[in-house]
């Protein structure tokens, strides 16, 4: 069976390293592809990726325009902007585009709740 | 590129503490500055989500510069060529980490900011008489959000002292004996030793309406440590990303 793929796109190297830290150690079946910023995202995501965890203040787009290029792409990608700068009206925007929220600094515990949606 | 970044721009990356410079027991890894940058991000996200709750209003973050630079250098940024007048709020913190975090704006846009807060249009007068009390609730939220995220990452406890407003030229501003004097009077014990470093963080921010009318308030953060608190702040990198 083909491995599940996630996406994360971040410009730090140390939230990368983080998320990928959680899922080598609680979800090492997931295959990862990493990109730094938007331009990498769209030129690294295929269809096996399922699940795309996107930062939200980057250079070049935001996690936002990003998300929208991605799932138009792939309408069936399920997207999460990873970010401590949770505001209404981004909370309000976002949720209309079906993106969820996932508050930096990221927890083990969230990743493994959306990951259920996978079983 | 605005008057205000144009001003600061200067100071480029020869500025950041490094292999060759003349303290090189500062010196970052690339990784350990992607960390700090990292912790930076998070707290001025969280500073500009609870911004945002203050002013009704979404507010919109550049990608803030990090620089980390000596005291001298960090003075030199924002006294730069200008004699304008600025405002900023002091916080010290105590503990295992001490230091001095200042949020700093130019005095003009400082007015814009207390307007934009009250939400109204107000005499000058009444404006600038509101401008230290509202300043220094912005400062409080901003920099206990902006100093919560290394508690978040790093098992370094430290308090929080009140916020002070302070109105000056950047010298001033950065007056090390200044800020030594203000920890003295929460402290028995201060690291005065010299060697200070300063950590400079440049950033625009907006709030939703002001996009529309091409408005943008520029700040920095600046947060100043001691030799012996760069150390603890170091080491403690270390044992992050010793563990990733």
């Amino acid at each position: 069976m083909e491995r599940k793929s996630v996406l994360i796109v971040d410009d730090s190297s140390l939230a990368r390293m983080m998320v990928r830290k959680i899922f080598a150690t609680r979800f090492p079946d997931w295959n990862l592809v990493e990109a730094k910023d938007g331009e990498e995202a769209l030129s690294l995501t295929s269809d096996e990726v399922l699940l795309a965890l996107v930062d939200f203040n980057m250079p070049g787009m935001n996690g936002i325009e990003l998300a929208e290029k991605l799932m138009e792409r792939n309408p069936r990608l399920l997207v999460y902007l990873v970010t401590a700068n949770i505001q209404e009206r981004m909370h309000q925007r976002a949720e209309s585009m079906g993106i969820g929220f996932i508050k930096k600094p990221i927890a083990e515990n969230k990743i493994a709740e959306i990951l259920k949606s996978f079983v | 590129m605005n008057h205000w970044d144009a001003k600061h721009m200067h100071a480029g990356s020869d500025d950041l503490a490094g292999p060759g410079s003349d303290d090189e027991m500062f010196f970052l890894t690339e990784m350990e500055e992607d960390a700090l940058k990292e912790f930076f991000n998070m707290g001025l996200g969280m500073a500009a989500a609870s911004l945002s709750q203050m002013v009704d209003n979404e507010v919109l973050l550049s990608l803030p510069q990090l620089k980390v630079v000596s005291y001298a250098e960090a003075t030199r940024m924002l006294v730069s060529d200008s004699e304008e007048k600025l405002v900023a709020i002091r916080q010290n913190f105590t503990g295992e980490l001490t230091g001095t975090a200042l949020l700093i704006f130019p005095g003009a846009e400082s007015l814009e900011l207390v307007r934009t807060l009250l939400n109204e249009q107000m005499p000058l007068e009444v404006l600038v008489e509101l401008e230290q009390e509202t300043l220094q609730d912005v400062g409080n939220v901003v920099l206990n959000a902006f100093l919560e995220s290394f508690t978040q990452m790093m098992s370094i406890q430290f308090e929080f002292e009140a916020a002070e407003f302070l109105k000056g030229s950047g010298s001033f501003l950065l007056d090390i004996s200044s800020h030594l004097a203000a920890q003295r009077r929460a402290l028995s014990d201060v690291d005065d030793s010299g060697g200070e470093r300063a950590f400079v963080l440049m950033m625009d921010f907006k709030t939703h309406d002001e996009e529309e009318t091409q408005r943008t308030l520029s700040g920095f953060v600046v947060l100043l440590f001691s030799q012996h608190s760069m150390e603890i702040l170091k080491r403690e990198l270390k044992v992050i990303l010793a563990n990733l």
